[in-house]
């Protein structure tokens, strides 16, 4: 049987941080951002990327009217979008008017609040389909995790909060030589029952689903594209449409999940490389080879009315689509990452009960995962320091800017609410 | 005679040739004629300290040194000892041309007893004439001071020449050279059948400042200091003042200044931190004058000249090492604050900042910067400790085995690619 080809693309970028000082703490209104970079970097991506891939795609949609894409876009990335390039918004919008196009659930923030806080975590997820809902007109019914953190328990979690599927890395440990090419369900357990009266209360979808489907990324023909397609050193290269496609098919399996960040096309890899040759050329010779393409909720759907066996993926640690490892060590790999990640959810509480709305965006934006993948030492050992890709000079820098961010949120909680003991007083 | 060691030195080499990662147990060991400094008292920082770590480490390999001295001490069959007046890199002399005074000839006379030129034409001469009986494969000088000497060597012998930077004049007077020194720094640069520089910044001063091409020039960083075998204990930071290090020669070249501004700094966001300023050089008065002036005397210590015990017990007991150089070549000390467990924080103008990664780094004029550092690891307990720990893996991996294996790879393809060039008779 031919499979069906499942394209997701992530779109997303992160808010970076200011070179904050130390005198700047409990400054009034103080700006953690840096709003010139940001918005460089944003007009730099949407020309080499956003605009000229979605003008395609767009362009691919009308002319294959069968052709179906995923897309999960960042709320930070929406966010952006308003502040530096309605254009950008405009040709997504333009995209979901076709109705081949499915948004994904994920955090808000596109944070790792799935490993800190279920309340923030549901919350986040609720805020995003919110905005997926008043700008794109479509409810999510399937879930991305910040850069495929996936467990058994946020599979737990997703579903009770309305999704009926969940997007995962095809870690090869936990497929054990299954093939990545079907669609899996986790482990049915019960959550505790304080996590799933969190997910009653903030439950973005009116109802929980009553199963979820686990879609894995085919990691190797993912990687062909959005890693090796220019490297010149590679078996592969130069990568043809049509070879590309005959591996999909010898793939085999049921569905195969290309999942990969949309900078893939032009910025990753630039468009002298040919990348958008070869993706204009896809859908083409999909329909004439006659290969379906379906999104994830649309696999799903016809994944059950075929009734196939379900095979258990089983995740008990966490796994994620990062670096070699495809484990946390990308965000929590060492003291610095850990701790300023501990202080910002240590804060939680004080944020939330100060009812303050930008003190609570302020937080929400700090917990972006970039900000501790910025902070990885992870190859940093003997290597060549200059190798590390990072808007900040080292890690450290990164920490630094960090943690004055965060001094600054617990200064101005101070300033809300004086310690107990001064307020006796008072 | 000539063409007949020049053939002696291709024979050498071609029984090398099969042994490419060892010349241990070679028929011929590998023979270097190194012109150096020694470890202090009589030397100053970390000249002599790197040249005794690759002189080790060669010889670890089984490379013969044959290693020529200023001094007058015996010290064996492989030491030839040349008395001298030559010191390198006294802070006297550069205080005299940091501050860029038209005396400068005046006083350098009076440092070396007559005139500088002389003084290493001497030394040159001396040096030549007591080795010229030897037939080494290459000759190795340090620095500009011994550049004469390897260069005559290598006419007499007919072997390459390795001229082996660890500073520039450019580094030492902030960019206002000793013309004289310069220049010879230049010919010596210049005669050299290859250079090697101990950072890429260095690299890039030889190729924008001296002209030199890149292609001659190979970095190889110089080794790690060996940490303690036990690192002293800190006293409870509770019980005192947080303790911030500068240490080193106090000179232009360190950046004594942009710590004190730093400390400047520091001081207005937290009183409580206390700096030393340890180190002696002549701009000792100058630097306890703008103490004063900044009103951070107070807070401020200057320790003067500190031997290697003293130096160890300052970089244990503090909570954080900046080394604010205006142009390190390399920068030992940060190696040995990290040796005893300190955080650091270094110059971006530093070659210590390309080998160090778990270290942070400004450039040396940005003083807010550098106290906004200074302020980070001192409230930041996991920011510490990270630095702390991790940063001694540097120690281990840039070991002065390792990089005399690269000087010894260097050395074949200098000897593989040279073709002497006749001198006259």
């Amino acid at each position: 049987m031919t499979p069906i080809i499942t394209c997701y693309f992530q779109v997303h970028q992160p808010y970076r941080l200011r070179d904050l000082r130390v005198h700047d703490i409990g400054r009034e209104h103080l700006e953690y951002f840096d709003a010139q970079k940001n918005r460089a970097i944003f007009r730099k991506v949407a020309g080499k990327c956003y605009l000229p891939t979605n003008a395609l795609m767009l362009d691919l949609l009308t002319t294959y009217p069968s052709f179906r894409i995923a897309y999960s876009l960042s709320g930070v990335f929406l966010d952006q979008c308003e502040e530096y390039g309605t254009d950008v918004l405009e040709s997504f919008q333009a995209l979901a008017r076709t109705g081949s196009v499915e948004f994904l659930g994920e955090t808000y923030y596109h944070s790792l609040s799935c490993l800190k806080s279920p309340e923030e975590f549901v919350v986040q997820v609720q805020l995003h389909v919110r905005r997926v809902q008043s700008l794109f007109g479509q409810t999510p019914t399937v879930f991305r995790n910040t850069e495929l953190i996936y467990s058994n328990g946020i599979a737990q979690i997703a579903r009770l909060m309305g999704f009926r599927g969940i997007l995962a890395e095809g870690a090869d440990h936990i497929l054990r030589s299954r093939s990545p090419n079907h669609l899996f369900v986790p482990p049915t357990f019960t959550l505790p029952k304080d996590i799933s009266s969190i997910i009653r209360k903030h439950r973005p979808l009116s109802v929980p689903s009553k199963n979820i489907h686990v879609l894995l990324k085919n990691y190797r023909l993912s990687d062909d594209i959005a890693f090796r397609f220019s490297d010149r050193s590679w078996v592969g290269f130069p990568l043809h449409a049509d070879t590309f496609t005959d591996w999909l098919l010898q793939s085999g399996g049921y569905c195969v999940n290309l999942f990969m960040d949309y900078e893939t096309f032009g910025e990753h890899q630039w468009r002298d490389t040919g990348i958008f040759e070869f993706l204009g050329a896809l859908p083409a010779l999909w329909h004439k080879r006659r290969i379906r393409t379906m999104t994830p909720s649309q696999v799903i759907d016809a994944w059950k009315k075929e009734r196939h066996t379900e095979e258990i993926f089983d995740a008990h640690a966490f796994i994620s689509w990062a670096d070699m490892e495809r484990d946390l060590s990308a965000w929590q790999g060492n003291l610095i990452q850990k701790a300023a990640l501990d202080s910002l959810y240590a804060l939680e509480v004080d944020v939330k009960r100060s009812r303050n709305p930008e003190l609570l965006e302020h937080w929400r934006t700090l917990q972006t995962s970039d900000h501790f993948y910025y902070m990885s030492t992870k190859y940093w050992n003997d290597g060549d320091v200059h190798k590390y890709f990072s808007p900040y000079d080292s890690p450290y820098e990164a920490y630094r800017r960090f943690s004055h961010a965060l001094c600054d949120i617990r200064s101005r909680i101070e300033q809300r609410s004086p310690p107990l003991k001064q307020r006796a007083r008072v | 005679m000539l063409t007949t060691d020049a053939a002696q030195g291709q024979k050498r080499e071609n029984s090398l040739e099969g042994d490419a990662d060892h010349v241990e147990g070679a028929a011929h060991p590998l023979h270097v004629l190194m012109f150096g400094w020694e470890y202090p008292p009589r030397g100053e920082g970390g000249l002599g300290v790197a040249c005794a770590g690759l002189v080790k480490g060669l010889r670890s390999h089984g490379v013969k040194v044959t290693l020529v001295l200023p001094g007058e001490r015996n010290d064996g069959d492989d030491t030839i000892r040349v008395k001298s007046a030559l010191h390198p890199y006294d802070d006297v002399m550069h205080g005299i041309h940091g501050r860029h005074s038209m005396a400068d000839d005046k006083h350098l006379h009076d440092l070396y007893g007559g005139d500088l030129g002389k003084t290493v034409s001497v030394f040159t001469d001396t040096a030549v004439r007591r080795t010229r009986h030897l037939k080494p494969d290459i000759i190795h000088s340090h620095d500009w001071m011994t550049f004469g000497a390897g260069v005559m060597a290598s006419r007499i012998t007919g072997r390459p020449f390795i001229a082996h930077v660890h500073s520039t004049e450019m580094d030492r007077t902030n960019g206002k050279p000793h013309e004289w020194i310069f220049g010879h720094e230049q010919w010596g640069l210049n005669q050299a059948s290859h250079i090697i520089a101990v950072s890429r910044y260095t690299k890039n001063v030889l190729t924008s400042s001296y002209g030199i091409p890149p292609k001659k020039i190979t970095v190889i960083h110089n080794g790690a200091p060996i940490p303690p075998a036990r690192h002293l204990s800190r006293k409870d930071a509770k019980l005192r003042h947080p303790l911030v290090l500068f240490l080193g020669r106090l000179t232009v070249q360190k950046g004594p200044h942009e710590f004190l501004s730093a400390a400047k700094r520091v001081l207005e966001q937290r009183p409580d931190v206390q700096f030393i300023v340890a180190g002696d050089g002549y701009m000792l008065p100058e630097l306890i004058e703008r103490s004063c002036a900044l009103g951070i005397q107070d807070a401020v210590f200057f320790t003067g000249k500190v031997d290697a015990a003293e130096a160890r017990a300052l970089y244990a007991e503090a909570d954080c090492f900046v080394m604010p150089s205006t142009s390190e070549p390399f920068g030992l000390v940060a190696l040995e604050a990290i040796a005893h467990g300190t955080p650091v924080i270094l110059s971006k103008q530093s070659g210590a900042s390309e080998v160090v990664a778990h270290a942070m780094t400004v450039d040396y004029w940005d003083s807010d910067k550098m106290a906004d550092c200074i302020l980070t690891i001192l409230r930041e307990k996991p920011l510490s400790e990270q630095l702390s720990s991790e940063a001694q893996h540097v120690l281990h991996t840039l070991t002065w085995e390792r990089q005399a294996q690269n000087v010894i790879t260097l050395y074949k393809d200098v000897i593989h690619s040279f073709a002497p060039i006749p001198t006259p008779a």
